[in-house]
């Protein structure tokens, strides 16, 4: 996770079926990245202590207390979200960006807050650039630059 | 199919690095069950560069060991000569591997920490699994993408062709296939096989997108498979190509795996990585 004041560039790379969840405030100009790998922290609670971003249960209310911490306001959050991909073939096992896209969902459904816009499944590696000064957030895939 | 491209591709098999000396020693060892640990020294004992890897990997904290190891002697009798075996193999290929690969998308080291990755998870599905340790599944996941370095160069030209290829919903190695007549598993297979690899390892590695075209079926083989895709999955690697494999409905039954299996591994995959690409990085 990564929190940025104006004049910051947050960027990740490589969001397979990992979650890329963007926040922004812009009265406070003030936003931030989580890349969350998987969706519960259950299934290993020693690696969630150390690293609650991990996981989409513990990282998303950690993202959003950070956002808090430097003046954010919930009702003026913009709320983007990013990855989630899939192999080919449809195979339950293989869905890990579906069931992160799930958890996520559900979190912002309990806590009223909804997305903006969403750039998700599929199988495209994704690269997010986001921009803090204006917050916009580019998602670029082999070359072909999106705006979220 | 382009029969030129295939030809053109299969020829670079020849004039691909051949496998350093001491490495190619190492691997004639690993049929022979009377080997003694004078002789792994004996083969190292000229090789201060390499012994000094294999030391500091050894003693990385992937392994765990309880003491400090100071000595091939010391590395044979805590990790097994096997082991030891492919400690060498890593530290052989990791020069060659470290490379960009262009038409991939792969940055300088890409290919290595991809590599890693999957030797990592590899192992960890082993284990998670419950299956028996197999050392030569390190070795296989290591080098299961090396075709790429000689394809990388080759694909750069065709690129859009392969991607409206695999845009269909075609896995992206069979695109490969369809365009230039051959795929990166194919080419991988066959540097191994003039590097004169175990054919377990070499099998493991021209099927380890399409597992079951292999003439029989392997655990090693599925492992490998298996892991390769969870790694693009979390993003270790992941290429051009992005997340377009489809992992083998019989491979995952064949192991017994269950989602929770995955994310566990996952959740170790990165830290595994950071331990074992900090020690080559250090060299």
């Amino acid at each position: 996770m990564k929190i940025g004041q104006k004049g910051d560039i947050i960027v990740t790379h490589a969001l397979g079926s990992c979650l890329g969840l963007m926040l922004y405030d812009p009265a406070a100009k003030v936003g931030g990245m989580l890349h969350a790998m998987l969706p519960l922290s259950k299934i290993n609670m020693e690696k969630a202590q150390a690293n609650p971003f991990m996981f989409v249960d513990t990282g998303v209310p950690e993202l959003f207390k950070a956002i808090y911490s430097k003046g954010g306001q919930k009702a003026r959050l913009v709320v983007k979200a990013a990855g989630c991909g899939a192999p080919l073939g449809n195979n339950e096992m293989f869905k890990i960006g579906e069931r992160n896209y799930t958890v996520l969902k559900k979190l912002l459904w309990k806590n009223n807050v909804l997305l903006s816009s969403e750039d998700v499944a599929g199988t495209k590696s994704r690269t997010v650039h986001f921009n803090i000064s204006t917050g916009q957030v580019i998602v670029s895939s082999n070359g072909v630059e999106t705006e979220l | 199919m382009k029969k030129k491209s295939r030809v053109d591709i299969l020829s670079k098999v020849d004039s691909f690095p051949s496998m350093p000396g001491a490495a190619v020693k190492m691997l004639s060892l690993l049929d022979n069950p009377e080997t003694t640990v004078s002789q792994i020294e004996d083969i190292l004992r000229y090789e201060p560069g390499l012994t000094a890897n294999i030391l500091k990997l050894t003693n990385s904290a992937y392994f765990g060991l309880p003491s400090k190891v100071g000595s091939v002697r010391h590395a044979v009798v805590l990790l097994g000569w096997r082991r030891l075996v492919q400690l060498v193999m890593a530290s052989c290929v990791s020069a060659i591997m470290n490379k960009s690969v262009p038409g991939y998308d792969l940055p300088p080291g890409g290919l290595w920490r991809h590599s890693i990755a999957v030797s990592v998870a590899s192992e960890g599905l082993i284990k998670e699994l419950g299956l028996p340790s197999d050392d030569e599944v390190f070795t296989a996941a290591l080098l299961h993408d090396l075709g790429k370095l000689i394809l990388g160069n080759s694909i750069k030209d065709d690129i859009r062709t392969i991607e409206v290829a695999a845009s269909e919903g075609v896995p992206f190695e069979v695109a490969e296939y369809m365009v230039l007549g051959t795929d990166h598993a194919e080419v991988g297979a066959k540097i191994l096989e003039s590097w004169s690899f175990p054919p377990k390892i070499v099998n493991a590695v021209r099927w380890h997108h399409e597992p079951d075209s292999a003439e029989e079926s392997d655990i090693m083989l599925d492992i490998v498979h298996v892991a390769n895709v969870l790694c693009l999955m979390i993003g270790v690697g992941v290429g051009r190509e992005g997340l377009r494999y489809e992992p083998s409905r019989l491979s995952t039954k064949r192991l017994g795996l269950k989602t929770s299996h995955l994310e566990k591994v996952a959740s170790r995959t990165i830290q595994w990585v950071n331990e074992l690409t900090d020690v080559f990085g250090a060299q």
